[in-house]
Order: C-alpha cells, then structure tokens, then sequence
C-alpha cells in the first residue's frame, strides 16, 4: 500500500512525536464504597469512627 | 455537597486535574532539593496551626450533641482529631516552643468542651455498647486527662467476649487495641496478629493503592506506632515495604490533588524507625506547602483557592487536612532533626530485592 | 489496515504492526514475515515509518526465542534504519532507539563477510538517564522498552539494572495513572533486568495491565516480552 496522499512532512511530524511521547494525562478514579459498610464517613477519612446507628427516638 | 478524599475529583467541579500544576515537583519528577522540607516545615506547621486556633470554636460541640439526630461526624470526631493530633503534635515539640504551647492549648479546650470526660461518661450511658466513645477517651488518656466515671462504666464493658469480637475493619480493631493500651487496661487481642490482617501487614502489591487501601495504610500505622508516638513499632519489614513504595504513592496523591491523603502519607513517613527518609519528604513537603492557603488551611481534595481572603474552604471540607498537615509537619521535624542529630546513621534500609 | 481507534495513517500502521508482532509471540512461528502480514514493504513509507517505531522489536520473537530473523523483516528495517536517521538535535530516546536498532541488525543479521561495512554507531550519550528523577526515568525508559531484551548491552540496561527500584515506583505510579503503556514498557525492564523488589508483584501486575491495556496491542507487546524473559530467567 502507497502513501501518496501522506506528505512526508506529515509522516516526520507524526514520527517525531511517536518516537518522543510525552505523557498521557494520568487518570485518577478510586473505588466506590457501598454506604453501609463505609470506612471514610462524613467529610473525609476516618480517624475516630463512623456514625453508630441509634435508635429513634419515641 | 461534602468533598470526601476517597471520591473521584473529575466528578467535583474545580477538582482533579488542574491540579497539576501544583504536582509539578511531584509529576514532572523534580525532587525537591535535600533541606527542601526542613525549609518550609516551621512555617507549614505554625500557619496550620494558628488556622486551627482561630477556628478553634467551630470544633465546640453544640448543646444536642447526645440527642440520637445529632452527627457524630460533624461534632465529635472534629473534636476528636482536634484532641489527637494536638496531643501528637505537643508531644513532638520542644516544650516552650509556641506550637508545643497553641497544641496543650488546643487539647486543654477538646477537654473543656467534654466537660473534662463527664459529657463522655454520658455518651457511654447513652450508647454503652459502642466503641468509638471509648476511641474518643483514649485521645485524651493517653495524653494524662482522665475520668474515673467513665473508666469505671467502660471497664466491664471492655471485658466482654462481644467487645473482643467487635466486627470491624482490621486497620480500626488495631485502633481498638491501642485505645486499651492508652486506657491501660489488658488489650483485648495481640496486636500483631490484627496487623497482619490489614492491606499494611498483608505486604499488598503496591500497584493495587488507591484512596481507601491508601487511608487503610495511614491509619495502620497511626494506632500502630500511636500515632507516630512510638516509631520503634514498626517491623522491619514494613518499614522497608513503606520506605520503597510511599514516594510512589504520594506522586499519584499530588497528581490527583488528594492533599488530605498526601499529609498522611507524610506522617506515615515520619512514623518509620530509624532515619527520616529526607528524599521523600524534600520532594511532597514543598509541594504541600504550596498547597496550603495563607491562612494556613489545607483543601481535602482538588484545586487549591488562589483568593488571599480568609475561608476560602467550608470547615468540614478542610479542617481535617489542616489537622493532618499540622500532625505531619510535626513529626517530619522531629524525623528530621532526629536524622541531622544522628551523624553516624547509615542509609535507611530498603526492603531487599529479589535474587 | 485497521483505523478505528488510530489518530493518523502512521499510528494505524504502529498498530497494525505491533499486531503482527504479538502474533508472531504468541505463536512462536514467525517464517513468514511480520511486516508482510502488515502489508509493509520497503516502498511504503508509512509502512517504514512504523517500522521506526517499533524498532528493533520487529525482530523480537527471533531475537527471544534466538531464530534468525526472516530477509524480508531484516531489509525492511534496515530502510528505516537509512530512511529515518535521528536529526542532529534529536531528542535522546530518539537516538537510542536508532542504534539499538542498528546494534539488532548487527547481532541478529551480521552482513556477509566483505560487504560494506556498517556505519559508526557509537551510543549515545546516557548521563542523563542516571540523573532524571525516577517519574521521568521510568517514563523515558518506557519509551525505550524496545532495549530490553536479552544479551543486549547497553548504558541504558545499565542504567535500568541500577535503578530497579526506581522502575518499579514508575511501574506503580504508571499502574496508578493508568498508563498502561508506560507500566507495560516498565515492566518489560524489570522482567530483563531483574531486581525488583519482592513485595512489587510484577507478574500479576503485568497479567492486570495486559487484560487493561491489552486494546493497544503494543501493551501486548511489552507483557509477551517480559513474561517470555522470566520465563527464561527461571529456567
């Protein structure tokens, strides 16, 4: 297959950049926590405890 | 909404990414330079204190504070950390110095607000079967404030089969143990046998950190050495576990913006035996210092505030990364200046390498 | 050529040709030649660029399970070799990558005695790998993963045997970002230069981050070639 629609400017820009990457953009996700068995509560991580559950009142 | 450190910060406007460019020291791998931490530590520590102080009345607890509607979270575990870590941070102090003063200061109003243990005597005859009361006593027990009250309701309490077979994380049952130990009354379980359940202990594959196992981690070794109070309880072979993957896992902390987490990983840092491991903190202490607004206050999560003006942050979105900066900054002097005082220390020890 | 996912003709032809390679791996045959199944021939030049891309990992699975490499796959790299030479100001992972090609070719297709002898191909300069904080060291080494293979000398393997554990906080932090080229490039160097640390876990890390990042076949590449030289270590 013949590039002839690819300039060679085109293929040495592309080349350059892919010989020399810099790097991706990192991608920071962590894992969810299902609300009952919570670790971190409120408004961050966990130091003393979470909320006990009480029972209601009346 | 509340900005919890563990959440995804592409899904807090403002959060995640941009942060960056304070990552730069961090992301783009220029490690401070050796002094760089011990050069911004002193004003880090004083400034998130005096934040702390002028604060000091958002952590009083309001009239309710028994009645069962009321948060734990937003009333009693503040005050808790305030008690803690100020109790941390005058132990690593010289006395006479001021922030050994502002941090007895500080203990001495979380104590007041209790009623010097009478409100939690109260708590306990509210919830007697709960733990965190008695987590909360211990800050201040091992610190010398006690009430006789309260120990003696607890005392049978901490005696039973059920309280030894509390069903919770590993990390927080090694929190349990060192609360009997601050009380002084027999723990309910070995130590190391809980230790070695926990990711810490467990020697867990580095690459599988992230925000929960990282706050797992930070607290293991918090009730581990009591809170950074005795390094010398580490294991050797969590020290050189801890001392091969932190820096690791404080880039990725600065990249995502999770400055909550970074402090603890610091004071995590500061809390192993023998040397300081001055790279690290030399490389994550500047970066945090950049972080923290003029006002000496500390985001959770997300892209710091560039507006000079007081509050920049709602309370329960940054006192606790206040606290936990102030908590590191303290015990990373004392690493420190342990290190620089010990001239004839050998290189920290990594964890051995494969063969 | 597929495409679907390539941002250019010349990233289409990285793909399709890393493909090929992991192939050939996988397979262990590789009689027929690689740049063949791609549809390279020395009169492509987008073809020969890509080629340049992947470098001397065109030979891989002869130079891992120590066949010789097919004609058509020595010629077609030795043109991108003469095609794409690094300009005076080129960065250094760009001249590495070049004359760890030319050192392939030399050890893998030595030319007949009396031919031309092939062209100076000191190394270039790697001073700056042993300063480069361990984020930027991993990140270029990563680049440079092509070098890690076997009975290949050379001041980068140097440089990545001394620093292992720097590799392997890259490795970590690249895992963390999910980067999963970079933390495939990484762990190809620690499975070619050894000295991890124990608690590191490099062989299920790499299984994650093949079955994460295994749609660039290139990540494929880089996990293949690393599981096949601790194999071969632990023989």
């Amino acid at each position: 297959m013949f590039t002839t629609d690819t300039t060679a400017t085109d293929i040495e820009l592309d080349l350059d950049a892919a010989l020399n990457p810099g790097e991706v953009e990192g991608l920071y996700r962590d894992s969810r926590e299902c609300a009952y068995l919570a670790l971190l509560a409120g408004g961050g991580a966990l130091l003393l405890s979470p909320p006990t559950p009480r029972p209601k009142k009346g | 909404m509340t900005t919890t450190a563990t959440q995804d910060p592409r899904e807090t406007p403002g959060a995640g990414r941009p942060a960056r460019e304070h990552a730069s020291s961090g992301t783009a791998g220029a490690s401070g330079a050796p002094g760089a931490a011990l050069a911004v530590l002193p004003g880090v520590l004083a400034s998130a204190l005096a934040w702390t102080d002028a604060h000091r009345t958002r952590f009083a607890l309001p009239d309710d504070v028994l009645e069962p509607h009321t948060q734990v979270n937003a009333t009693l575990k503040p005050l808790g950390e305030l008690a803690q870590l100020g109790s941390t941070i005058r132990g690593t102090t010289a006395p006479g110095a001021p922030e050994h003063e502002l941090a007895g200061d500080l203990v001495a109003y979380a104590w007041e607000q209790l009623h010097e243990g009478a409100l939690l005597l109260e708590l306990l005859r509210a919830e007697p079967f709960a733990a965190y009361p008695y987590e909360i006593y211990a800050a201040f027990a091992g610190y010398g404030l006690r009430h006789e009250g309260f120990e003696a309701l607890a005392r049978p309490l901490t005696a039973t089969r059920a309280w030894a077979h509390t069903e919770q994380h590993a990390n927080r049952q090694l929190g349990l143990v060192n609360s009997e130990r601050r009380v002084g009354v027999v723990t309910h379980t070995d130590a190391g046998g809980v230790l070695s359940r926990t990711w810490l202990g467990g020697l867990s594959e580095p690459w599988m950190f992230e925000g929960p196992s990282g706050y797992a981690l930070t607290h293991t070794v918090f009730h581990l050495t009591d809170w950074g109070r005795m390094p010398d309880r580490v294991p050797g072979k969590i020290d050189g576990y801890l001392r091969t993957w932190l820096p690791a896992w404080a880039d990725g902390c600065l990249e995502s913006g999770q400055w909550d987490l970074t402090g603890e990983l610091l004071a995590v840092a500061a809390s192993l035996p023998g040397p300081a491991p001055a790279e690290l903190l030399d490389a994550v202490w500047p970066v945090l210092a950049d972080v923290q607004h003029p006002t000496g206050c500390v985001p959770e999560t997300g892209v710091p505030v560039q507006d000079p003006a007081p509050d920049p942050y709602p309370f329960i979105d940054c006192y606790h990364s206040t606290l936990v900066t102030a908590f590191a900054a303290a015990l990373s002097l004392r690493s420190l200046r342990q290190t620089d005082a010990r001239t004839d220390e050998t290189t920290p020890g990594r964890e051995r390498h494969t063969p | 050529m597929d495409q679907k996912h390539a941002s250019s003709p010349l990233a289409g032809a990285v793909h399709d040709l890393a493909t090929e390679v992991v192939l050939a791996l996988r397979s262990g045959d590789h009689l027929a030649t690689v740049c063949g199944a791609a549809g390279i021939d020395e009169e492509n030049r987008t073809g020969i660029a890509a080629v340049r891309v992947i470098g001397a990992d065109l030979l891989l699975p002869s130079v891992l399970y120590g066949r010789h490499p097919h004609p058509g796959d020595v010629a077609v790299l030795d043109r991108a070799v003469r095609e794409f030479p690094p300009k005076p100001d080129a960065p250094a992972a760009t001249a590495w990558s070049h004359w760890h090609m030319i050192s392939t070719l030399q050890r893998m297709a030595p030319p007949a005695p009396g031919a031309a002898a092939p062209g100076a191909y000191a190394e270039p300069d790697a001073a700056w790998l042993e300063e480069a904080p361990w984020q930027a060291f991993t990140h270029q080494l990563s680049v440079l993963a092509p070098l890690a293979v076997p009975a290949a000398p050379s001041a980068v393997q140097r440089a990545a045997a001394n620093r292992a554990v720097d590799l392997s906080r890259g490795f970590v932090r690249a895992v963390r970002r999910r980067d999963w080229l970079q933390a495939a490039g990484a762990g190809r160097w620690l499975a070619a230069v050894g000295g991890e640390p124990a608690t590191l876990g490099l062989e299920r890390g790499l299984d994650f981050v093949e079955q994460m990042g295994g749609h660039d076949p290139r990540v494929t590449l880089h996990v293949r070639a690393a599981r096949l030289m601790a194999e071969a270590r632990a023989r």
